[in-house]
């Protein structure tokens, strides 16, 4: 199982394995990773998964959509490495990636 | 369990919805799964339950609708009406609608929003009261959709009082299927003048945009799809909205001292929002339609009936949130469940909470005190909302803006309680820019040789600062998004009540910066 590291915005770090096919915002929600909200649960569309991809990962982790670019619009913070955690499927190329955790989500 | 003692609950008692909260303990505690024989149907009211009743779709349908009366009647339901479908009709048609109602369009509602609650509450400062909800949470909402929708002005009375009469029940009796009409036509003629008359509103994204229907053609909207999509926004943006401006009136009146902290720093603004929702959710439950037998706390639910999901008894699960019955806008963790989850999950959240603070702020820069006047007020419970139909309070002088204008004598006793804590400075800065001078107003608290604090405009929400002090001189940087994304650089020496000194401008150069004590 992929490990994908999350990093709360207070430094709190959570090392997880993750089932290949989850996406990144479901295995922060199903292991309680506070700093993750996910109200829509992955449909792309309430914009309270967001993190920040570590650079070294931001070209391994796939296109985002337009829609997904919409909605990016609306995050608190946003940065050239902004990403919604349910856009981004785990898969064993993933091992290691490490996501933080932005100030807030709303 | 004996009958005496078993919890009962009655959802159509209007006595029961003025406190629900003792019950709702109760059942979270007592009863998990709870049963009603009479109106038949099941509730859940811990927040796991609630949480997996909005997210298991396949046991839980919202196809027969999502007010238990509604499911009970087995009500036509016009195809589009997506908070009524299940996939794959529900993604389609959500799916569609959130490519023209984008995060965009609703931030870029913000500045009308603001001046819109100051057109409301300008008129009011000095009145000595105002109603919460018929003077700015009744009206508000429907202006923001409308302003969504581009629908002229003079029109949008008449559309939100059809809209809002087809969704209201009768105190203590459940919502008459023959009340409900989602058809749209108040909408029609205003559709077709503005097919005629395209602009960059929503309504004429719509009247544009192709997407992918369940058959697999691609094609446009129809006029009577057009119409459903409209009267969905104005069903559920509406009076949730409103309820949730009353809410903020009726608690922050009951609890001055954390009032008297967003004076000070609207900064906390948002996480007040949050907690307001989660203390008192507009819509406090939802319902579903059970497809299948399920099994809960040891017993079947049976495939056929219909599951009340308690949100505002989730919101205040303890195993979730500790002492859950308290009040406070500081809270951290886990949020609440208010939008909804999964599939359904509120379309508008972001529009809400943009309008939910930016009434707050405006509400508090003009009355920083107020009490509620709950004799006069009234509170009622639909099948879909619960709030307050008036809410008049009490105000005093004062108010963040209220104390620039007029600086000195209004200081009554009221006010005092206002007056920034001891220690806090305010500053009202004039900077010219390129584009003419811009009047901003800071509110810092030192610490040795740092400082932080906020800074505010007409144009700005209230933005968190911190800076050095070395001497008498202050420096800091502020991150600007509007009108154009720029970090301004300030620097400036006080020499009494005056502050000078300049603010660089990124690529637009450099500014002067004057001010002087507030
Ligand atoms: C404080 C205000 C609001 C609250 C408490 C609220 C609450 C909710 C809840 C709980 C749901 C889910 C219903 C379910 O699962 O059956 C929902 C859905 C929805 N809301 Fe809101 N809402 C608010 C404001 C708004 C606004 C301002 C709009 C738009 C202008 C809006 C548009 C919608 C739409 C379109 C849906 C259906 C989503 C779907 O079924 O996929 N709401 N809302
Ligand atoms: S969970 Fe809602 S956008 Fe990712």
């Amino acid at each position: 199982m992929p490990k994908v590291t999350y990093i709360e915005f207070n430094g709190d770090e959570y090392v997880l394995n993750i089932d290949p096919g989850l996406s990144v915002m479901e295995g922060a929600v199903n292991n309680n990773v506070g700093g993750i909200i996910a109200e829509c649960r992955g449909a792309c569309s309430c914009a309270t998964c967001h993190v920040y991809v570590d650079p070294s990962w931001v070209s391994r982790i796939g296109e985002k959509n337009d829609t997904e670019a919409s909605m990016l619009e609306c995050v608190c913070d946003p940065q050239p490495n902004s990403r919604l955690a349910c856009q981004i499927k785990v898969t064993e190329q993933l091992e290691g990636l490490v996501v933080r955790l932005p100030q807030k989500q709303t | 369990m004996t009958t005496e003692n078993a919890v009962y609950w009655d959802p159509y008692r209007p006595e029961f919805w003025m406190n629900p909260y003792p019950v709702f303990k109760r059942l979270r505690q007592e009863a998990p799964l709870y049963r009603n024989e009479q109106y038949d149907f099941y509730a859940l009211s811990r927040f796991s339950d609630v949480e997996r009743g909005l997210t298991d779709k396949d046991s839980f349908s919202s196809s027969r609708g999502d007010i238990l009366e509604y499911i009970k009647a087995q009500m036509p339901r016009p195809k589009g009406l997506f908070i009524w479908e299940d996939p794959p009709l529900h993604t389609v048609h959500r799916g569609v609608l959130s490519r023209v109602f984008t995060p965009r369009r609703m931030n870029e509602l913000e500045g009308k929003i603001r001046a819109y609650c100051a057109r409301c509450l300008d008129p009011l400062v000095g009145a000595g009261g105002f109603d919460f909800v018929k003077d700015l949470g009744a009206e508000m909402p429907m202006r923001v959709i409308g302003m969504l929708l581009g629908i002229p002005e003079e029109d949008q009375v008449g559309i939100r009082e059809k809209v809002d009469a087809a969704l209201r029940t009768e105190a203590g009796k459940p919502l008459q299927a023959s009340q409900v009409r989602n058809s749209g036509e108040e909408f029609a003629e205003y559709i077709d003048w503005r097919a005629k008359h395209p602009s960059s509103d929503l309504m004429s994204d719509l009247l544009q945009v192709e997407f992918q229907d369940e058959t697999g053609t691609r094609r446009k909207l129809t006029r009577e799809e057009i119409l459903i999509f409209v009267n969905l926004l104005a069903g559920a943006g509406n009076e949730t909205t409103t309820r949730l401006i009353g809410w903020t009136g009726k608690v922050l009146s009951e609890h001055p001292g954390q009032r008297a902290e967003l004076v000070e720093n609207p900064t906390l603004i948002p996480n007040a929002i949050e907690e307001l929702l989660r203390f008192e959710p507009p819509g406090p439950s939802v319902a579903r339609y059970v497809m299948k037998d399920v099994e809960i706390h040891g017993q079947t639910v049976p495939a056929g009936t219909a599951m009340l999901l308690l949100v505002a008894a989730a919101n205040r699960d303890e195993s979730r949130y500790p002492d859950g019955d308290r009040f406070d806008i500081h809270r951290k963790g886990p949020p609440h469940i208010t939008f909804g989850r999964g599939i359904h999950a509120c379309l508008g959240a972001a529009l809400a909470r943009i309008e939910g603070r930016v009434a707050l702020d405006e509400v508090l820069k003009r009355f920083p005190n107020w009490t509620a006047d709950l004799d006069n007020a009234k509170l009622s419970s639909t099948s879909t909302v619960r709030g307050w139909d008036t809410l008049p309070a009490f105000t005093g002088g004062g108010g963040r803006n209220a104390v620039r204008r007029e600086a000195a004598p209004a200081a009554t006793t009221e006010s005092a309680i206002a007056q920034p804590t001891a220690g806090t400075e305010g500053w009202e800065l004039t900077l010219s820019a390129p584009m003419g001078p811009q009047v901003m107003t800071a509110h810092i608290v030192r610490n040795g040789e740092s400082f932080s604090g906020t800074m505010s405009s007409a144009e700005m929400t209230a933005q968190e600062i911190s800076g050095t002090v070395s001497g008498n001189t202050l420096s800091w940087t502020l991150p600007l998004t509007k009108p154009v994304a720029i970090k301004l650089g300030f620097e400036a020496a006080i020499e009494g009540d005056k502050i000078a000194g300049e603010v660089k401008l990124g690529m637009f150069g450099k500014g002067a910066l004057t001010g002087k004590r507030i």
